[in-house]
């Protein structure tokens, strides 16, 4: 097990140093960024002293080797419009993204299992029928339109929820200010209510549709039948032999779920104003703060990285059958 | 089974409390105004801002030596009298007396000449506005205490618009800073000014509370909202007193809301086409034709600017006639009509009759996407307007930070592009800066016309008002006539007002809440 972790730990690396080159070319294929952190009225030789100041006099290739070089010293270089270190910003807006992805997590997995299982069991019937299509929906619509149609009917119109802001739970917590925190918990949660559900509901509608084929393909199977013979009520027959073999495929994207969804809320944090790592990453790319995008991207990557690793460990637990060194694994 | 029917009771009861609450939290408080905004705020070194909104903040949290009025005026701020020396290079500031930092430090003439040197001290590498373009526009030397209340700003020459540009600078006091690294200057800001910086939470919301006069509200609360559509909604749902950017196309939703409205002020950012005259520019297709002055004056008839404005940007304007904010534009000049059959008749005389496919010649027309008011669709349609004289207009609509900037920048744009350049309302003389120089970085166009470039001499040497003027108002015919620029608007600015407070937008772009108070 632990040979295994250290291999996948140092295949990591590869992969975080081939998303720093592709996030640099991408970023310097968009030409050079001095332009934008000097005044419109700025002379030629303004606009040269601002590019050595800024660094991007270099050769490409020399910024690039000087920044992996930094970034093995663990310094991801300060943010040129901030003006302060790069990974310093963006774990400072981390803990609200990962507020607003446990939150949609929760709804889409929470909401999603007896949904599925209901459709699931009551195949070819009106709740059937009624939740695919439910799923189907949640398939399709946008999550910024979800998002700003939310905030129209429930923020503005019935003025249920706030339209737009956060409210930290996560980083008074993780200061040690657990009073606050908790004092903050019932308002933190009231703010994650519309953009939980705008950037949940494509998950719980992908995770509805997933259960509910996972357990109709395990309820046909012999075992189940055996179960069944055997006089087991119904319900410890889903749960105790159905459920676990249905969960399999579950537990995979629930676990890449999480990476998807600290990725996946560019959109939906802008709409509502929320202040975290997708928005943050979003007006850092508008403005063409390369540091600043780096050390967002390569969080990012990261936390996709060790998420994959946990759910590899988990399928293992689930299935004695796969072993970490064959496999999937 | 009782048991969890009644808990799945308690915890709806529980939810639709808390809601119920929560809701109940969201009302104004009358000591506090809030203001969305669309851009984020990156820092708080007054060396390091550069954007409107960025500046909008600071100039609450630092006060500067003199200020300007909305009208373009100057008025006396940390200082009450300023003297120029003689062969305008010596600008002497009397600072009142009392004055304090935030943190209860004394602020003299060494704290003040300490500011102006600290943001113009290269080991500190700052790029923002008033090293970038203010120092080096006004030739700054470096500024020294002459005692406790005297502070002297020396320029290597002189300068008529030294004076405005200087009241960019925010003061602060010269221990904090010493103290402080950059990194912790940048966040942790302590200004001269009415109100001091009670929290900021990157990316969400700026608090700031009041410590003197001048200010109705005890805090300020600017919000970060960066979706127009949620900005409306928050002005509208009561959330924000006042938000900016406001999309043309919500004015009426804002309007009929009944809980506020939108003030639309004639901006002073200057929208023009331009014809690139350069060598590189001849190339392309168009780069010929507009060498010649008759053929845009011919365009300037071609273009509908006033119905670009009431379809496009849901206001009414008075179309440009130089690059001159008014009222210091020319007061004799009128703007060209929408005139298509003179603007056919000039071209005609110009030596460029419609061909038998209709057209006269191909140009190439850049522009940027995304950066002004409903610029697309007003690119489209003066694409439109410039095909119905007989143009074959190529458009380019390039997307702005990373491929229209470099062009512009480089001064490398297509023979006709569109853009918008900040403007003043203090002096005609600093909107025409712009064309200070043949070789200037903003002269986009290349424009070289000896009858506009050499009176700038006569400008630095004219003795009054009066001759200053009259050489102004004869370098605007020039660029009326023969000039650059195909003359549009004026940005208009859009500000959406909660009925709550009373408060009137500025043309310039400033945001200033001194004034604001509940009605």
């Amino acid at each position: 097990m632990g040979s295994y972790v250290l291999r996948r730990l140092l295949q990591s690396v590869v992969v975080i140093v081939g998303v720093t080159l592709v996030t640099f070319l991408a970023l310097q294929a968009g030409g050079d960024p001095t332009y934008l952190f000097v005044s419109e009225r700025a002379s030629l030789e303004e606009i040269e002293a601002a590019r050595r100041a800024l660094g991007f006099d270099r050769p490409l290739h020399e910024q690039y080797l000087s920044y992996v070089g930094d970034l093995t010293r663990g310094d991801f270089g300060q943010s040129l419009s901030y003006r302060q270190p790069a990974m310093e910003i963006v774990l400072e807006a981390l803990p609200a993204t990962i507020e607003l992805a446990i939150f949609s997590m929760f709804i889409a997995i929470v909401v999603a299992i007896p949904l599925g299982i209901l459709s699931a069991i009551n195949r070819g019937t009106a709740w059937d029928g009624s939740i695919t299509t439910f799923a189907m929906f949640g398939q399709s619509i946008p999550n910024f339109w979800m998002g700003i149609m939310m905030i129209l009917f429930f923020g503005l119109y019935l003025r249920w929820f706030p339209i737009s802001g956060h409210v930290p739970f996560l980083t008074p917590l993780l200061a040690g200010d657990v009073g606050v925190a908790f004092a903050n918990l019932p308002r933190t949660l009231y703010h994650l209510i519309l953009p939980g559900i705008a950037v949940g509901t494509y998950s719980l509608a992908r995770n509805t549709r997933l259960i509910r084929s996972s357990l109709l393909e395990v309820l046909e199977q012999d075992y189940v039948r055996t179960a069944r013979s055997k006089g087991l009520s119904e319900r410890r027959v889903l749960i105790h032999h159905a459920m676990r073999n249905a969960w399999l495929p579950v537990v995979t994207i629930i676990g890449l779920e999480f990476g998807f969804l600290l990725g996946g809320v560019v959109v939906v944090e802008t709409v509502f104003s929320y202040p975290g790592i997708g928005r943050l990453l979003f007006a850092a790319i508008n403005q063409r703060d390369i540091p600043l995008v780096q050390a967002g991207v390569t969080l990012l990557a990261g936390v996709f990285i060790l998420l994959n690793l946990l759910v590899d460990l988990v399928y293992v637990r689930l299935d004695p059958r796969m072993k970490l060194s064959e496999g999937r694994a | 089974m009782r048991r969890r029917t009644h808990g799945g009771g308690l915890t709806a009861a529980w939810l639709l409390g808390m809601v119920l609450a929560l809701t109940g939290c969201s009302q104004q408080s009358e000591d506090t105004i809030v203001v969305g905004l669309s851009a984020d705020i990156t820092t708080f070194e007054p060396g390091m801002i550069s954007s409107r909104d960025n500046d909008n903040i600071a100039q609450h949290i630092f006060s500067s030596l003199f200020s300007l009025s909305p009208d373009g005026d100057h008025l006396p701020d940390l200082a009450h009298t300023m003297e120029i020396s003689d062969d305008g290079t010596a600008y002497v500031y009397t600072l009142r007396e009392g004055l304090t930092c935030h943190d209860g430090e004394a602020l003299t003439a060494e704290d003040a000449a300490y500011t102006f040197n600290r943001i113009g001290d290269p080991e500190n590498r700052f790029t923002g506005n008033i090293p970038g373009f203010v120092y080096t526009s006004i030739g700054f030397q470096g500024a020294v205490a002459l005692d406790d209340l005297r502070v002297q700003v020396n320029l290597a020459r002189k300068n008529p618009i030294a004076f405005g540009l200087l009241t960019e600078v925010h003061i602060h006091c010269k221990d904090s800073y010493e103290e402080m690294t950059l990194d912790e200057a940048a966040s942790n800001p302590i200004g001269s000014g009415p109100y001091r910086l009670a929290s900021w939470t990157r990316g969400s919301e700026v608090v700031l509370e009041k410590v003197r006069d001048p200010g109705s509200f005890q805090r300020i609360v600017w919000r970060i909202i960066p979706e127009a559509s949620t900005r409306t909604a928050e002005l509208i749902a009561g959330n924000v007193d006042i938000i900016t950017n406001v999309v043309p196309e919500q004015m009426d939703a804002i309007n009929a809301s009944g809980r506020a409205e939108v003030q639309v002020v004639s901006g002073t950012r200057r929208m023009y086409l331009g014809f690139n005259l350069s060598d590189a520019s001849r190339q392309m297709p168009g780069g010929d034709a507009i060498q010649d002055p008759r053929v845009r004056r011919a365009l300037q008839y071609a273009v509908d600017v006033p119905t670009i404005c009431r379809q496009l940007l849901s206001t009414e304007c008075d179309r440009a006639t130089g690059l001159v904010n008014p009222p210091n534009d020319h007061p004799g000049l009128t703007p060209y009509p929408y005139d298509p059959p003179t603007a056919e008749r000039l071209l005609d005389e110009a030596g460029w009759p419609r061909g038998e496919d209709g057209t006269r010649f191909a140009i190439r027309f850049q522009a940027g996407r995304g950066r002004y008011v409903n610029d697309v669709n007003v690119v489209l349609a003066i694409t439109q307007y410039l095909e119905d004289v007989g143009l074959d207009v190529e458009l380019d609509l390039l997307e702005w930070a990373s491929v229209y900037t470099p062009l512009l920048r480089e001064r490398s744009m297509g023979p006709l592009f569109f853009l918008g350049t900040g403007g003043g309302l203090w002096s005609p003389i600093y909107d025409m800066t712009d064309l200070a120089d043949v070789d200037s970085g903003t002269n986009y166009t290349h424009w070289d016309d000896e009858r506009w470039f050499s009176r700038w001499a006569d400008l630095a040497e004219a003795g009054t008002p009066e001759e200053t003027r009259a050489i102004v108002d004869e370098m605007l015919q020039v660029f009326y006539d023969d000039g650059p620029w195909l003359h549009m608007y004026f940005q208009p600015d859009f500000y959406g007002v909660s009925n709550r407070i009373e408060w009137t937008a500025r043309r310039d772009e400033r945001v200033h809440l001194f004034e604001a108070r509940l009605r």
